[in-house]
């Protein structure tokens, strides 16, 4: 090296050239890092899902009202494989089973055979895209499927990407429509809103995206989207409940990952802002750390903290929080629905990973989540809703082919 | 909406001030070996996202924010 450097006077600088450049087309592909590159192997995942929720009445306002609410069942399929070099398609399938039963409204009015083994209600649901891959971008055309047996979803959408030269700037965009169809003829639909014509929702939204390298070890996504809905948005099992027609949806989130380059772990941050025109502002903090370990294994512990204030329409409980609360005279819209209140949730949990072999990986997944209306931290919770709690766990295995 | 305006202008604002930063970011393509790692991705599994999300939506008002597409289901 000396030699070379003797013998040219920018010598140095060409040979850390040269060697950083070596050094370049010995790392992994950067694909990952900002934009998207062809996928070059097909990819299976196979998913279940167990989860229980249930309410907690522990205050004095509350006591008495504890009990189990829903339990799910449900088995996800995904397919992933390239085409041609330069596309890709991909699908997931999944069934789940729900049993149990919801409040009519608050934290009470359940159906008297709820808890009778009823036989639970079975909901299909996938959804297909194809992926076309271009030198500094990708465009992404999908659809969907949703089907129980007082519902159907169906859905379309266009999404891409774009990337400045350097690949430091990936800006996202895209658009989603989605038409429901809501069965209101089922014998459990509050009498009032039982009817043989269904109910219908559209949804159109939009979304706009910048991600950003910010170093080395640091990368950051802000997304907006925007959402306008109209249609049946009511829930047709819960009593009073009467919404408005329409509903305005829009997220501000922003995720920031940063790699710590002494345990070789990366830390997962991310704040999503939400605010709709029913009056609902929520805040959502997440944070997770992905900590790689010896013979294949991965570690990652996640935090989350979630917050929102009360719908404008909100009837809170009255002096006993299991009567059937009063509609305001002359109300036009009003719900007893507890997701519509003031409250706040805090879950934590934890996944573990480990490769098997070059191309199998398992991980299972676990998450504790509880809900309370003191926790919030805008507005006042109502505080004759019982706490909400809720254990799942996850179990996958992923293949490349 | 009862929001305000405020939010929408603070997300473009950010919106922009981070596509601003494309300019200056100045990380070369040989000095991104930890980016490139899985775990420094916003990609998360589909399937745990799905069952994730889904689960958060339909117990709380708010949803979405990282994307959009897929459709509703009678649970929300």
């Amino acid at each position: 090296m000396q030699s070379i450097q003797g013998k040219h006077g920018n010598g140095k600088s060409r040979t850390v050239g040269a060697l950083l450049a070596s050094a370049a087309m010995l790392l992994p592909p950067v694909r990952s890092a900002c934009a998207d590159a062809p996928p070059e192997q097909a990819v299976v995942s196979v998913r279940y899902l167990n989860y229980h929720d249930s309410q907690k009445g522990d205050t004095d306002a509350t006591a008495g009202m504890s009990r189990d609410r829903i339990d799910v069942q449900a088995l996800s399929l995904y397919g992933m494989a390239p085409i041609a070099g330069k596309w890709s398609i991909a699908a997931t399938f999944t069934e789940d089973s729900v049993s149990g039963a919801s409040p009519a409204y608050h934290g009470a009015g359940f159906p008297a055979d709820s808890m009778s083994g009823a036989s639970a209600e079975i909901r299909y649901a996938g959804d297909l895209s194809v992926t076309r891959y271009f030198s500094r971008g990708t465009l992404s055309a999908g659809a969907s499927y949703s089907e129980e047996s007082d519902y159907i979803s169906r859905g379309c959408s266009l999404n891409g990407t774009w990337s400045t030269e350097s690949r430091n700037t990936t800006l996202s965009f895209g658009t989603a429509y989605s038409s429901d169809t809501l069965f209101l003829n089922n014998p459990a639909v509050v009498a009032s809103k039982k009817s043989d014509t269904p109910g219908r929702k559209r949804v159109l939204s939009g979304l706009l995206g910048v991600t950003q390298v910010l170093s080395q070890n640091d990368i950051m996504q802000l997304t907006v989207t925007y959402a306008h809905g109209e249609g049946y948005y009511s829930d047709p099992y819960k009593d009073p409940d009467e919404r408005p027609g329409k509903r305005r949806m829009f997220t501000f989130m922003t995720r920031w990952n940063h790699h710590f380059d002494g345990p070789d772990g990366t830390a997962r941050l991310s704040y999503r802002y939400y605010g709709d025109s029913f009056g609902i502002v929520a805040h959502t903090f997440g944070a997770e750390y992905v900590q790689p370990l010896p013979n294949g294994w991965e570690v990652t512990p996640m935090v989350r903290f979630y917050s929102q204030s009360a719908a404008d329409f909100y009837v809170p409980t009255g002096d006993d929080p299991q009567a059937r609360p009063s509609v305001p005279a002359e109300a036009e819209h009003y719900s007893a629905d507890q997701r519509l209140s003031s409250f706040g949730a805090f879950s934590y949990g934890v996944r573990v990973a480990r490769e098997l072999g070059r191309s199998w990986t398992a991980d299972v997944q676990y998450e504790s989540y509880r809900q309370r209306s003191s926790w919030c931290i805008s507005g006042d919770g109502d505080p004759g809703i019982p706490s909400f709690t809720f254990r799942s766990v996850q179990l996958g295995v992923t293949r490349k082919l | 909406m009862r929001t305000s305006m405020v939010p929408t202008v603070v997300a473009l604002l950010a919106l922009l001030a981070v596509t601003a930063l494309a300019g200056c970011a100045s990380v070369q393509p040989w000095e991104k070996q930890n980016l490139s790692k899985p775990a420094m991705t916003f990609d998360r599994d589909r399937l745990e996202a799905g069952y994730t999300e889904h689960i958060y939506s339909s117990r709380e008002a708010a949803s979405g924010g990282s994307g959009i597409g897929g459709g509703g289901c009678g649970c929300n």
